[in-house]
């Protein structure tokens, strides 16, 4: 192998580059270069220079970097391409979007260049202050001429303008009418005679051919092959130059002045619904705000309330004071009375008493006296008596109706309930009236521990556990007498019924009047019939015990079942408790 | 300009400062560089303690301005005047603001020139305004049950249409005042109108979206221009094309072709409302104002903005194109501004009418009337800005302070009668004041000294 190499190597020539040792020229190198010591001279030590060498020295040199264009343009005596600033290098685009500085003829920069950029030329664009002078007080202004363009003008911008509409028109009209159906109308054939050359030297005649050529036939139904893609919107072009001041902030009057309400805003309300005015003061919001009441007014109304109720007890005392006057005037009223009562009694007996002895005198007169005479005051006596009986009888209707006049409303009622008949007090007093328990009915009976209650089932249908009137069908059919019992005679039967139904059934079941018999002398109940345990025993066995164990042989002895047991049978009875 | 003694030197300094700005203009105090650091002291110092070496000896000035021609530098502070006069000539001054020049400051003679620091502002240069008669209400046309928002003329003159917020569409006689004719048809309010003059057709569109062509003849709808996703606000017809442009709320101008029905172009690019849409005949063929507050001229035949107009603050919802003049003028709340056509420069301000500004309008007499939501009304003069009349109008009887608004305006064709469209549901016809004269109502108009804001 390397026999051959090597003979392939020597019959080569010699390599002009090796690659190793190689000296580049000096407008060929490029960044530092590193020499040993012992190479180190004062000859070789250069300054490193940026920018391209002097003239006289550029043979064979390149510009390649920037740096070597040393801030200045392209060398046009060097026929090589060069970039300098990188411009119009390809491959490498530039990632700033700044600007190249653009100045205007007047040599001063364009800053509009920004707002113009992704624009036409003849896009208006108004970014300088100079936009914002009126025109007519610029300075570079000349005329201003503002009459309107000529007739010529007029007419070739709306020759344009027409064109450019009209094939925008005839497009859109084109558009909106039906598509004639794909493929319906095929091209005529067109028919080619064809002469083959001679072809790689074969020089032998050939025969021409008449090709005819077909438009190939489509699908009429076939879908679009190519899906219709929308192509992204380019980036935007820059917004216009604002040429006004920002806007002032809003004062607060201003603000309060805007201040639309929701019902009537058109984005709150946006289809102008109408808000019932209740609702618009509940969504004002003004109503929301807590209110503060003067101090003031709790201290008048305090002041208010005192003096009211100072004013009320001056008037209760007042009251109070004639109140008491009053009974004081009557006490004084009827001790009077009483004193001038007392004074006629005692009048009156002394008269009675002159009188008695007047009259004895009298009677004895008419014992001895005349019968005519004597007849007469029998007569006014027997007179007398009935006035006085007619006079006492008012005597006491009066006293009566001085007593109701001077009872309470409550007494009054009560004397009248009372004198009809109807009044209870009496009867609850004694515990025969009874108000009835409301308190039972206040709680559903089915929620008690009952059999029919929740737990046994509860029926929704029907939500009474027992008929309402289960007791009415029995009473029926206890006490009418059946129709059935007497069917043999029909009037018989007419007049059993009306009797019975004319008679008072219950006269002798319950108390209908005046209750059972003796049931009015049994003593009032006030709990369960208690029962008391039988401590006796039934076969005697205890006292037979003690008969035998007390007794000891005391001679009476019994045999079998002897009296005992009636005494312990009696005993054995249901007995009232009671409980005094 | 001797200090008057007051409380505080300070204060008299002030003082001092403030009459001389108001005298020489804000040029005096921008003459002397100290003001740009903000020393109104040293100014006045200079002012008081340097009055009499102001001037130069008229050897030493001659001096200096032989000095200042040789140097090629421009001249910094005492020889501005003569690179003013240069500046005119040259037109490569840094001055933004040209002032002619005037009388007041250096006269004839060149050689005062360099002798004055300070220049007057010329107030010659304000063009005094023309005398227009005042207008006065001439007639009132109730029949409207909603407002009126939008009118058009006839061509001939003999009728105008008003849209209102009833859906209806009427016509009337503009000689009587007459209703001539109601047409039904749109389910919405009537925002926009117009009527063609190279056709028997009359154009509306409404807030239902609906663009429609009547017939004129058989008083019939025969074409429906549908694509609007919003309310259509506004609509305009090409002068020489048979074209038809609309925006609305969509915020979109659509250009349709009047016999097609197509949509030729959909200008799109406002950010919010087209609120109003003009046509001319010469590019911009559109123009359009948004409440974007924006104003865009549109480039027709390619269908693209030609230029955005961002001077304005607020939302643009009138326009108003000059018959004759090569001008337009755009107005948003509070603020009216004129532009020169085919670029779109500005031009002036119309100041002072502070409403919402619902509608322009413009004769040929160069009368531009502007009418607010608030019912003011505003005349103003087309050259210069002045605002000749400033009046309110009255709602008419039973209706509410709110309702007093304009909400269309246009002139008639002869521009002797302004028909306003009002929110009291009525239509008001002004026209000039025939028996006032320059003398009973004189023009009170004073050029402004001060210092101008632009």
């Amino acid at each position: 192998m390397t026999s051959i190499a090597e003979g392939l190597f020597k019959s080569l020539p010699k390599p002009k580059y090796t690659g190793e040792e190689e000296e580049l020229p000096q407008h060929a190198q490029r960044g530092p270069r590193i020499v040993g010591p012992g190479q180190l001279d004062e000859t070789q030590i250069v300054l490193r220079r940026t920018g391209p060498p002097p003239y006289g020295n550029r043979a064979g040199w390149r510009p390649r970097a920037p740096e070597d264009f040393g801030d200045g343009g392209a060398f046009p005596e060097i026929l090589v391409a060069q970039y300098p600033l990188d411009m119009g290098r390809k491959g490498t685009q530039s990632k700033s979007n700044a600007l190249a500085v653009q100045v205007d003829a007047e040599g001063k920069v364009k800053y509009d260049a920004i707002a113009r950029r992704g624009h036409g030329d003849d896009r208006i664009v108004h970014a300088s202050f100079k936009d914002l002078i009126p025109l007519r007080q610029r300075v570079d202004m000349g005329e201003v001429s503002l009459d309107r363009p000529s007739e010529e003008e007029v007419e070739a911008q709306m020759e344009k303008t027409k064109n450019a509409l009209a094939s925008l028109v005839s497009g859109a009209v084109a558009a909106q009418t039906p598509k004639n159906v794909k493929g319906g109308s095929r091209a005529e054939p067109t028919f080619v005679r064809y002469t083959p050359a001679n072809q790689m030297g074969d020089t032998s005649r050939k025969n021409d051919r008449i090709m005819k050529i077909v438009e190939r036939q489509q699908d009429p139904m076939e879908p679009p092959k190519f899906k219709h893609k929308k192509i992204p919107r380019g980036p935007p072009s820059p917004p216009p130059p604002i040429m006004h001041s920002p806007p002032r902030k809003l004062t607060a009057e201003d603000q309060e002045a805007w201040k639309i309400p929701p019902p009537v805003s058109n984005w709150k309300n946006p289809k102008g619904y109408t808000v019932p005015l209740d609702k618009r003061l509940a969504a004002d919001g003004r109503g929301l705000q807590d209110v503060t009441i003067n101090d003031k007014f709790a201290q008048f109304a305090e002041a208010l309330f005192t003096a009211d109720r100072h004013a009320r007890e001056e008037v209760r005392l007042r009251a109070q004071m004639q109140q008491r006057l009053a009974e004081k005037e009557k006490a004084q009223k009827e001790e009077h009375l009483r004193a001038l009562a007392q004074k006629a009694r005692e009048e009156r007996t002394r008269g009675r008493r002159d009188s008695r002895a007047s009259r004895s005198p009298n009677r004895s007169r008419s014992l001895s006296g005349s019968s005519v005479r004597s007849r007469t005051p029998s007569e006014d006596e027997e007179a007398a008596r009935e006035r006085e009986l007619i006079r006492r009888e008012r005597r006491q209707d009066a006293e009566r109706q001085l007593r109701q006049s001077r009872m309470g409303t409550e007494r009054r009622i009560q004397a009248m309930a009372r004198e009809q008949n109807r009044d209870i007090s009496e009867k609850v007093a004694l515990g025969l009236a009874k108000p009835t328990q409301s308190s039972e009915s206040m709680w559903d009976s089915r929620l008690f521990n009952q059999t029919s209650g929740m737990s046994t089932g509860f029926n929704e249908d029907n939500p009474y556990d027992k008929p309402l009137f289960a007791a009415q069908d029995a009473i029926n059919s206890i006490y009418r007498p059946r129709a059935q019992a007497d069917f043999d005679d029909e009037a018989d039967a007419e007049g059993e019924m009306g009797k019975i139904e004319k008679s008072n059934r219950f006269e002798v079941l319950g108390r209908a009047k005046e209750g059972f018999r003796g049931a009015a002398d049994a003593e009032e109940r006030s709990g369960p019939v208690q029962f008391e345990k039988d401590t006796a025993d039934p076969f005697g066995i205890d006292s037979m015990i003690a008969d035998v164990t007390a007794g000891g042989g005391a001679g009476q002895k019994r045999y079998g079942i002897q009296e005992v047991e009636k005494e312990s049978r009696g005993s054995k009875r249901a007995r009232v408790d009671d409980e005094d | 300009m001797d200090v008057i003694p007051s409380t505080t030197p300070d204060e008299a300094v002030r003082r001092s400062a403030k009459r001389t700005a108001d005298l020489f203009g804000a040029e005096y105090l921008m003459v002397a560089p100290s003001v740009t650091n903000g020393s109104i002291g040293v100014s006045y110092r200079r002012k008081a303690e340097y009055e009499d070496v102001k001037e130069l000896p008229p050897a030493l000035a001659e001096k200096q301005a032989k000095a200042a021609a040789a140097r090629s530098k421009r001249p910094k502070i005492s020889a501005q005047p003569q690179a003013e006069s240069t500046g005119d000539r040259s037109g490569a001054s840094t001055a933004l603001v040209r002032r002619g020049p005037g009388p007041g400051a250096g006269g004839v003679a060149g050689e005062d020139k360099p002798k004055s620091l300070i220049q007057r502002p010329s107030a010659t240069r304000q063009q005094p305004p023309d005398w227009h008669p005042p207008w006065k209400l001439m007639r009132v046309i109730s029949g409207h049950l909603g407002w009126v928002r939008s009118l058009a003329v006839e061509p001939n003159n003999e009728w105008f249409a008003s849209g209102a917020g009833d859906r209806t569409i009427k016509i009337w006689n503009l000689a009587t005042g007459a209703l001539r004719l109601t047409l039904t048809g749109h389910i919405s309010t009537v925002r926009g109108l117009a009527v063609s003059p190279r056709h028997p057709y009359l154009f509306s569109c409404g807030e239902d979206k609906m663009v429609k062509c009547w017939d004129l003849e058989t008083n019939k709808v025969i074409r429906h221009y549908h694509g609007h996703l919003s309310g259509v606000y506004t609509l305009a017809l090409h002068p020489r094309l048979d074209l038809l442009v609309t925006g609305g709320r969509d915020g979109v101008a659509r250009v349709w072709d009047m016999r097609t029905r197509s949509n030729i172009h959909v200008l799109t690019g406002h950010s919010g409302t087209v609120a109003d849409v003009k046509c001319q005949e010469a590019d911009p063929q559109v123009i359009s104002g948004s409440l974007d507050a924006t104003v865009r001229l549109w480039d027709l035949a390619a269908g693209k903005t030609m230029g955005v107009l961002t001077h304005h603050k607020k939302g643009v919802r009138g326009l108003a194109t000059h018959p004759r003049e090569f001008t337009f003028a755009s107005a948003s709340t509070g603020s009216i501004k004129q532009w020169k056509c085919p670029g779109g420069e500005f031009m002036q301000n119309f100041e002072g009418h502070n409403a919402v500004i619902n509608t322009l309008s413009v004769n040929e007499d160069n009368v531009l009337f502007s009418g607010g939501d608030n019912g003011s009304m505003s005349f103003w003069d087309w050259k210069t800005g002045y605002r000749f009349q400033n009046i309110d109008t009255t709602a008419q009887p039973g209706s509410l302070d709110a309702e007093a608004g304009i909400m269309a305006s246009t002139f008639d064709r002869t521009g002797l009668r302004l028909i306003t469209g009002e929110a009291d549901k009525t239509i008001k016809v002004w026209k000039p004041d025939e028996e006032a004269t320059p003398e009973t109502h004189p023009v009170t108009w004073a050029p402004t000294l001060g210092r101008q804001r632009y």
